[in-house]
């Protein structure tokens, strides 16, 4: 049987799993470990500096000793020895074959460069007993032969080395734990509130779309990140009653003409004594089953056209032939209402595009002037340049759009009330925003007398 | 009789399509699934094909991207749910000759199987010619008999369209389409209003009618019997 390895390991407690823990302990050991170099570093420079005034002293020393007539070897030697309370002086002559003449150096230590100091481990004699210590020590060869060796007890700078361990563990343990309780503390209050965060996630998560995020009113990061998942959460709130709102128009929509068509199929299963009056009924049904379709299938185009990327089809489009040719199709139907349906070119603009959309949204445009104005009236399409750029212009002198509702008509399915016995379905300028929207234009619904409708884009 | 192969996946739309299209004088035979189809198609025989556009086993743009590969140049009707624009080009492209999206009136389907059969002379004369109904392409004129008509240019294209279709039923759609390049369908009556100007024009009060007015479905342009 082949053991599962890995994870079955000790389980840290649940609180040094968290990121904050061990982000703590990163930093707790880095800090512990500048510590450690900085005091290695200063231990480092005392022991150079140290070492180096004693090598000098020394070697001062031997020049002295070095200038003197031999006769007074002895006596320096001794004075030097004597007057040394603290016992770190080594001074010691020898004779060319290595014996002991003076001073308190039990022998020469061997491999020492003649004028050079250098650590060595000497013993010490004198009238206390002998002694093995340590010692920076330089020797110098006499013009007679004799070895003249001076030193001095280097025991302290091992003190020093001594004093900064000390002082090492006693500031760094303390300092360590501090990090190591501070790190707990904001790994704790950090789970604390993300595991609050989690609580209401999971409630939104489970449907209850008011939740939102706990926010402390700060500035730090998290805050920040809260007060946006908050604006977010907003927005997708807005958009499911949206979207719930529209659900029910369509509801709405599609449920009165096929209410009507069903009505209407039993009635004339019922009523129709000859197959004509049958007739009649049936083709009354279909196109009530057409109306419902053609709901149908404007609100699938936008939806097409809201989520579509369509940009890959986009080539450029010269407009005013567009705008032409939108005259062209709607003047035979202006004409029959008695409307004047004019074009105005005062602009050669060229845009980015697609063709068959934009040539859609101007269609609506016009179409619904069209509809909207009565006998008598005016339509006026026109590409303008006004402020760097360039604008497609539909203006009707109809009766308008009141203020309060320009916001509502860009939305599916509302229709004006005065409107309402007119036909077409509510979702022409919903289409038109779409489009818009999709070449990144700007659609505004504009002040009277009548109905001004603007696509504007920056002109090139 | 024509032969025509259709080859859908739901049964009932296929019954329905077949029993509309048989009324219609055509000798149906149906595929169920996209190999299936595909080696009908190959075997031959059909003069007209109606595919939809998800099938399954193969993808209907597959089975005439395949055809096409081979040579095959039958004209093919795509049937689809995807109503979107991108959808349309995609079909076109891939060797479609039309695309219909479901739901569809049976009468629009027939009349585009019928386009698709009656192919437009692409005639390199100049003038066209539709019973006592002259077009000259090049004098941008038009004349029944001897009677000169004034067309404006938008009332020319529809005309020459229509002339050169005859005796096809054109619905509403085929004309946004083909004439006005109108991929959707609008709200208003638009073709009925241009036909109206047309008509007028076409044909005078004591004149024999050439472009009739099939209701619900469409206008066809015919010689005067």
């Amino acid at each position: 049987m082949s053991a599962v390895s890995g994870s079955s390991s000790v389980r840290l407690p649940d609180f040094a799993r968290t990121t904050t823990f061990r982000s703590t302990l990163v930093i707790a050991g880095a800090f512990v470990l500048c510590t450690v170099a900085l005091f290695g570093f200063v231990y480092w420079q005392t022991a150079a500096y140290m070492t180096s005034s004693f090598d000098a002293l020394i070697t001062g020393e031997l020049h002295i000793f070095a200038a003197e007539p031999p006769e007074r070897w002895l006596p320096h030697i001794n004075d030097r020895l004597d007057n040394d309370p603290r016992r770190v002086r080594i001074a010691g002559l020898f004779g060319a074959d290595g014996h002991r003449i003076a001073g308190n150096l039990e022998s020469l230590p061997g491999g020492l460069t003649p004028d050079v100091p250098a650590d060595a481990v000497v013993v010490r004699v004198d009238n206390q007993g002998r002694e093995t210590v340590k010692v920076r020590l330089a020797t110098e060869r006499l013009p007679d032969g004799e070895i003249l060796a001076i030193g001095r007890n280097n025991d302290e700078i091992a003190g020093i080395a001594n004093i900064v361990r000390r002082a090492l563990t006693l500031g760094l343990l303390p300092a360590f734990g501090l990090a190591v309780v501070i790190g707990l503390v904001l790994s704790l209050r950090a789970r604390r509130r993300l595991s609050e965060v989690n609580r209401r996630i999971q409630r939104i998560v489970t449907g209850d779309l008011r939740e939102r995020l706990p926010t402390r009113g700060g500035n730090d990061p998290f805050d920040q990140l809260a007060v946006s998942v908050n604006r977010m959460l907003g927005e997708i709130e807005a958009l499911i009653h949206e979207i719930a709102g529209v659900g029910n128009d369509i509801a709405h929509d599609l449920r009165t003409p096929l209410t009507r068509v069903r009505a209407r199929l039993e009635r004339g299963r019922s009523r129709a004594a000859t197959l004509d009056e049958l007739r009649t009924v049936v083709d009354q049904s279909i196109a009530g089953l057409d109306q419902s379709l053609a709901v149908v299938t404007a609100l699938l185009r936008i939806a097409e056209i809201e989520h579509g990327r369509r940009l890959e089809g986009f080539s450029q489009v010269q407009l005013a032939p567009l705008l032409r040719e939108v005259g062209d199709l709607y003047e035979p139907i202006a004409e029959d209402k008695r409307v004047t349906l004019q074009v105005e070119i005062a602009d050669e603009a060229t845009v980015h595009g697609d063709r068959d959309l934009l040539f859609e949204a101007v269609a609506n445009l016009v179409d619904n002037a069209v509809k909207f104005t009565p006998e008598g009236g005016r339509v006026t399409v026109a590409l303008l340049r006004n402020d760097g750029e360039s604008v497609i212009q539909v203006k009707d002198t109809g009766p308008g759009i009141p203020e309060a509702e320009r916001e509502a008509v860009v939305r599916r399915f509302y229709r004006s009330d005065k409107s309402r016995n007119t036909e077409g379905l509510g979702l022409g300028l919903s289409l038109v925003a779409a489009i818009v929207k999709l070449h990144g234009f700007r659609f505004t619904i504009g002040t009277g007398p009548g109905c001004t409708t603007e696509i504007a884009f920056p002109s090139r | 009789m024509p032969r025509l192969l259709l080859i859908e996946d739901d049964k009932e739309t296929a019954d329905e399509i077949a029993a509309e299209l048989g009324d219609r004088g055509f000798d149906v035979s149906w595929a169920a699934d996209g190999i299936e189809g595909l080696a009908k198609a190959r075997s031959g025989g059909a003069d007209v094909m109606v595919i939809d556009r998800l099938l399954p086993g193969m993808d209907g743009l597959t089975i005439i991207e395949t055809l096409r590969g081979e040579g095959n140049r039958t004209p093919v009707l795509v049937l689809s749910a995807l109503g979107a624009v991108d959808e349309r080009v995609r079909g076109l492209r891939s060797g479609g000759d039309d695309y219909l999206t479901k739901p569809f009136a049976a009468v629009e389907l027939v009349a585009r199987i019928e386009a698709l059969l009656r192919r437009p002379t692409e005639s390199p004369d100049t003038v066209l010619r539709v019973g006592p109904l002259e077009l000259d392409l090049i004098k941008r004129t038009a004349k029944r008999g001897e009677r000169t008509i004034e067309l404006l240019p938008r009332e020319f294209r529809l005309l020459e369209y229509m002339m050169r279709r005859k005796d096809q039923m054109l619905t509403r759609a085929m004309l946004l389409e083909e004439v006005w390049n109108y991929k959707f369908v609008p709200q208003t009556n638009l073709v009925d209003v241009h036909m109206g100007r047309l008509r007028h024009k076409v044909d005078e009060p004591n004149e024999l009618p050439m472009i009739t007015n099939v209701r619900g479905v469409g206008f066809i342009l015919r010689a005067p019997a």
